[in-house]
């Protein structure tokens, strides 16, 4: 631990100055959400009721899930005002 | 083609201004409200304020674990009994140290309603200049799903379960928010997650009314894994607790309650209820009750914002 000038015999319970703890969360997922491109009408409901904030704008006016962490819920899907976002199970990714 | 795309995107990402202090990767259950919740009040409030909270579903993420931590926030772990006396005691050295701060006592109903609420309305009484949040997930959701004072009538829990003797809980839930505005504070509002814009606003505004006093903010927040619902229906939940009526949208400044969100023909209370597995046992008459206790808690919001124009008390029929 590094030393502290304010707590000489006493560190604080967690320290925020290493790298923060991250849990891989991709992995609880079932369903992984896709974006059809065509139906985006890019208005960012994904994006702001995504409890990971895990949708990210793309350069091409379209948003997508960083897989490493979204956890599957499938809120995106449900609240995109298009249907433009399906939930497709893991199994089809497996190679 | 991408300017055009631009004018539609959602105002709720213009109150986004700073960063997100969490990692990616967070310990919460897929779906969970008060995830969503965490991560947008700093973004909203920014990341220098100060948070602290009680053990709850909050607190694994909140205080960090073995050394390590999940985000870069200041936060400051309390006990359940102490959770606003804690923060009573952090604004006055911060007034005494001349810093200027906003500290967040950010806690769930079971703190806020049953077992912190001493505090709460001593801090209530004192006008400490701080902003309270209570998140309401409706149950003792980190211990096992218990059943707390917000918890409504006929929902089964750990405590309440349903079998031929007990039919889920058989007391009706309390108004928290309206309790804290009866209190005359400087600002108390109520907000869901599927009006992010308006909980938006309301923490904007509570920021600024806490230069006044004592801010109360009662946030409802689904939790899917000790409700039995959907993970994808966490904001559909929200919207229609908004449109039965259950839970109301409104704003008090100085005890004067006004809407934010009127709701001209409620749905019936079934609409909400059938989202989830906790009220699957309930027949018509139990929803009746419900039902019942929805109206008047309605009713008696609707007599309470009109209390400056008609301000007298009923006559009795004997006079």
């Amino acid at each position: 631990m590094s030393s502290n000038q304010y707590f000489n015999h006493e560190g604080p319970w967690s320290e925020a100055t290493d790298s923060l703890m991250c849990t891989d969360t991709g992995d609880w997922r079932s369903k992984r959400p896709v974006v059809d491109k065509e139906k985006c009408i890019f208005c960012g409901f994904c994006a702001i009721y995504c409890p990971i904030q895990v949708m990210e704008m793309t350069a091409d006016s379209c948003f997508e899930p960083d897989l490493d962490f979204c956890k599957g819920c499938g809120i995106c899907a449900k609240e995109c005002p298009k249907g433009a976002i399906t939930m497709v199970s893991e199994g089809e990714f497996v190679s | 083609m991408a300017e055009k795309n631009k004018a539609r995107l959602t105002k709720v990402l213009d109150y986004l201004k700073y960063d997100d202090p969490f990692s990616k990767g967070v310990s919460f259950c897929p779906g969970c409200g008060l995830e969503l919740l965490l991560r947008f009040i700093p973004r909203v409030l920014g990341n220098d304020i100060i948070i602290t909270g009680t053990p709850s579903c909050s607190a694994p993420v909140l205080l960090g674990q073995n050394k390590q931590s999940w985000h870069t926030l200041s936060y400051f772990g309390t006990l359940m009994t102490g959770a606003a006396a804690n923060a009573t005691g952090l604004v006055r050295y911060y007034k005494k140290a001349g810093i200027d701060n906003t500290v967040v006592c950010f806690n769930g109903d079971g703190t806020a309603n049953d077992i912190g609420f001493g505090n709460l309305s001593g801090a209530a009484e004192r006008n400490e200049p701080f902003i309270y949040i209570c998140y309401d997930n409706e149950g003792y959701m980190n211990t096992g799903i218990q059943k707390s004072g917000t918890t409504p009538y006929g929902a089964t829990t750990t405590t309440t379960p349903y079998g031929t003797v007990h039919k889920g809980k058989n007391l009706r839930r309390m108004n928290l928010g309206v309790k804290m505005a009866m209190n005359k504070i400087p600002y108390t509002a109520t907000a869901t997650l599927s009006d992010l814009e308006d909980l938006a606003k309301k923490l904007l505004k509570a920021k600024k009314a806490k230069e006044r006093g004592f801010c109360f903010l009662h946030v409802f927040a689904p939790c899917p894994t000790g409700w039995g619902a959907n993970p994808a229906d966490t904001i559909e939940i929200c919207r229609q607790a908004v449109k039965t009526n259950y839970f109301p949208l409104w704003e008090a400044e100085n005890g004067k309650i006004r809407m934010t969100k009127t709701v001209k023909k409620p749905k019936p209370v079934s609409n909400y209820t059938k989202l989830m597995k906790k009220f699957n046992h309930m027949t018509e008459a139990d929803l009746e009750i419900l039902q019942e206790d929805v109206e008047y808690e309605t009713c008696l919001l609707g007599g309470l914002s009109v209390l400056e124009a008609e301000c007298q008390l009923p006559v009795s029929a004997q006079d």
